[in-house]
């Protein structure tokens, strides 16, 4: 590497470490996984339990079959609506709003709409405790108005407290999936994707070597360098 | 040209030639066959979208068409008529004949008693309106169609467009499949 | 078959001719380094950000009320949608950094010199295009992050004297960023990339009339200079496989690293993200601006940074030809430089606060000092190279003789 190219690297270099963000919130140290089976337990706890106050309303009912969720199941789920009715909070808005003061946030896009994506919301479900006046808190969001749903801060005993953090992660990854479903394709298009440019690139190499050989000879014997 | 001397020199035995070759059609190939591949994400997406190709099947539940009774539905943005034909039209239509496109009533019904056909004239377009007991005239032009949707008058040269669709049990009809 | 077909269009249209002259048998010194592949990649980033656009726009909403759902539903119902979203996406930030490497090889060489001063200048009108566009198309996607960045750069207007004010409500269309905002940036990010396209055919007339520099900076014997085809053919080619590498491993695997979290939020007119951030490539520009104290000072400081590059063939009296090739003190400036740039944009990024603030003054000095002191250390420079022995002929000639007019000049002025 040249003068100029090694500077290109670095500065590219430094650059990047600085594009990142910083992490200022105290998140959870955990590796959460979007395989098919985390997916569909995710699904059943999101359509059972998180809908009655949230919606998720660019996921159709039709889109959950895609992710292995049997026809019963999800007849079950959606009653008497269409099967590309988009999946809406049980309460609406201005009832939400009545009650909590403000509507609780669309879920389809929640883990691509905040810093930590998916540990973020693995975070906030299991950072519910009970501070020392008896009232709910949450260590990601203080003064959070959303209750303790699964329950973790007043949960038994270890075993209740792993059950609920297990429910977490399946609902980390059932909307990590429902924040970019084509996620899946895209890393496995994107690794053939480079496999061929890699194969190609090498032999765009080799041939120009060939093309420039003469040259590249000429320019090493005379005076005037690059 | 006047660079060759600057390529391949005069080293060149067969197996350099050769290999140049390979080399040369090899990355073409490669490269020619990558840039089409590029190419169909593009014209994919001109394609249908998901969710219109949902809705390109549609489903149509017949439990409350009286006999005698046509109902109007959308399907892929045009009209479709369901028809609960009576047993005396039925056996009209199984024992006529038309001129102008020949085509027996039992080929274009999955169920006698219920005819589905496209609402759209094929003439020109319109839609044609229900004219007494005995089938549809276009506004149009005049077309005229029986009780099959068979084209018994023009200008129109074709009988109404059959769409594919099967039973899903007694009363419901998955419009857009066979 | 195909020569008589050849013949035919030759008769009547200047085809053999032009890409004879103007590409396979195109002079050009043959001891470029990679770095002159980024024209032609600039070229390659203008062709996939238009393709990609245009069949966006066959799906995109430019509607206030379906514009964030549009691009929903590209991503999700569209067939591969998400690959041509993020395509465009990764492509916007792909193409600053390659122009970026584009102008900083202008400068570290010295392309920007006579007799290439039009080329330059043309560059410069191109980069403000450019952002312009980026600048534009934020906005459509119609989040949090596009919304307030649009808001706040186009309040910046604002401060144009006695008439700020009508001037903000004339570009929005609105008392604020609005629907009419929307709309007409939409059909201004269609537009411009064409006018674009038009500014980098006279970007290439300029060029074709003066030829391609090259590192040295000394002009190159003509038989030292070999056909564009095929031996830069093949290597633009094969930059670009390396490119497209990088390209596609962004696109691929993380491709959320140029989206904003806040951009995945609906925008709220009523509620300001915590932090607003522009886009990485106008980062060092973003805290130029904010350095300044003053409104209109801050706007005028922002503008002077990009356009200060236009004096540049000015600025520089080096007699040595090129750039920093043989020349160790503008070497030196251009990776203080560069430096500054990069610690400029790291300001930019962050939250204004103590210490980050003072950094962004000082490197906001630094960016225009060394402009304004480049005439007097290219002056100082001509008489350091005067005595080395290590330069080219040609270029120790030219040196020598600026040196030498400068001490007959004051000699005679001591004389009299």
């Amino acid at each position: 590497m040249n003068g100029p190219q090694r500077w290109l690297a670095g500065a590219l270099l430094l650059a990047g470490s600085t594009c990142g963000h910083a992490e200022t919130l105290p998140l959870a140290d955990v590796t959460l996984s979007s395989d098919a089976d985390t997916v569909r337990r995710g699904a059943e706890t999101v359509v059972t339990v998180c809908m009655n106050c949230h919606s998720l309303k660019y996921i159709k009912y039709r889109d959950l079959l895609n992710i292995g969720i049997d026809r019963d199941s999800l007849n079950l789920w959606k009653g008497d609506k269409d099967l590309n009715a988009p999946l809406l909070s049980l309460t609406p808005a201005d009832m939400a709003r009545a009650s909590y003061g403000k509507v609780p946030p669309d879920l389809s896009l929640i883990t691509a709409a905040r810093e930590g994506g998916g540990r973020y919301v693995y975070s906030i479900l299991t950072g519910f405790y009970t501070d020392k006046d008896g009232n709910t808190n949450n260590h990601i969001f203080p003064g959070i108005v959303m209750p303790d749903i699964l329950g973790y801060s007043f949960a038994g005993n270890k075993e209740e407290q792993h059950q609920i953090e297990q429910t977490a992660a399946d609902v980390a990854g059932f909307l990590l999936w429902a924040a970019e479903p084509t996620a899946g394709f895209r890393i496995k298009l994107g690794s053939a994707v480079i496999l061929y440019l890699v194969i190609l690139t090498a032999l765009l190499y080799l041939w120009k070597r060939r093309i420039w050989k003469e040259v590249d000879h000429d320019i090493e014997n005379s005076i005037r360098e690059s | 040209m006047s660079n060759d001397k600057l390529i391949d020199g005069d080293s060149g035995a067969p197996s350099n030639e050769e290999r140049r070759d390979f080399l040369e059609t090899g990355t073409k190939a490669l490269a020619a066959a990558g840039i089409a591949t590029a190419c169909w994400p593009f014209i994919a997406s001109m394609n249908p979208s998901s969710d219109v190709e949902a809705k390109a099947v549609a489903t149509i539940d017949l439990g409350g068409l009286a006999p005698g009774k046509v109902e109007t539905v959308e399907w892929q943005g045009k009209p479709v008529f369901v028809f609960h034909r009576t047993d005396e039209q039925i056996a009209d239509m199984r024992s006529t004949q038309t001129q102008l496109d020949p085509e027996p009533d039992a080929k274009r019904v999955v169920k006698p008693e219920f005819l589905v056909v496209v609402g759209v004239c094929t003439h020109l377009g319109c839609v044609p309106n229900r004219s007494g007991p005995d089938g549809w005239l276009c506004p149009c032009h005049g077309s005229l169609y029986d009780n099959s949707g068979r084209v018994v008058r023009g200008p129109a040269p074709s009988n109404l467009a059959v769409p594919p669709y099967h039973f899903d049990g007694e009363h419901k009809i998955i419009l857009g499949k066979a | 078959m195909r020569k008589h077909l050849r013949q035919w269009i030759d008769t009547r249209f200047p085809l053999t001719r032009f890409v004879k002259h103007e590409l396979t048998e195109y002079p050009t010194p043959r001891n470029l380094n990679f770095l002159w592949n980024f024209g032609f990649l600039a070229g390659f980033m203008l062709v996939l950000q238009i393709a990609t656009g245009v069949f966006l726009t066959m799906h995109y909403k430019p509607d206030a009320s379906e514009a964030f759902d549009s691009v929903q539903h590209i991503m999700r119902e569209v067939n591969y949608g998400w690959l041509i979203r993020y395509l465009h996406s990764t492509g916007a930030s792909a193409f600053f950094a390659v122009i970026f490497i584009h102008m900083a090889r202008t400068l570290y060489y010295g392309s920007y010199r006579v007799p290439r001063e039009l080329l330059w200048w043309s560059g410069q009108v191109l980069l403000i295009m450019l952002m312009a566009t980026a600048f534009m198309g934020y906005l459509l996607p119609w989040g949090q992050m596009s919304y307030w960045g649009a808001q706040v750069i186009t309040s910046l207007f604002g401060a144009t004297p006695l008439i700020g004010d009508q001037i903000v409500i004339w570009l929005r269309g609105d008392f604020s960023v609005g629907d009419a905002t929307l709309t007409r940036f939409f059909s201004l990010h269609y537009l411009f990339p064409f006018l674009i396209l038009m500014l980098v055919v006279i970007h290439l007339v300029a060029l074709h009339t003066v030829k391609s520099s090259n590192p040295s900076g000394i002009t190159l014997h003509a038989k030292e200079n070999i056909p564009f085809h095929p031996y830069f053919t093949i290597k633009d080619f094969f930059g670009l496989g390396v490119f497209l590498i990088i390209f596609c491993a962004f696109v691929f695997f993380k491709p959320e690293f140029f989206i904003e979290p806040d951009n995945n939020i609906p925008a709220n007119p009523l509620q300001t993200p915590k932090h607003i951030v522009p886009e990485w490539y106008f980062l060092p520009f973003y805290a130029i601006l904010r350095s300044i104290p003053d409104k209109l000072g801050g706007v005028i400081a922002m503008t002077l940074s990009i356009l200060v590059f236009t004096a540049m063939p000015f600025l520089d009296r080096c007699k040595v030809p090129g750039g920093a090739h043989y020349r160790p003190v503008y070497r030196v400036m251009f990776f203080v430089f560069i430096v500054d740039v990069l610690v400029l944009g790291y300001v930019g990024a962050n939250p204004p606060g103590g210490m980050l603030t003072t950094a962004g003054e000082i490197a906001t000095f630094i960016y225009f000092a060394l402009f304004i002191i480049l005439p007097f250390t290219s002056q100082w420079e001509n008489r350091l190279l005067a005595r080395k022995k290590d330069l080219p002929e040609e270029a120790l000639r030219l040196v020598r003789e600026e040196v030498m007019e400068q001490y007959i000049d004051s000699s005679q002025e001591d004389k009299q």
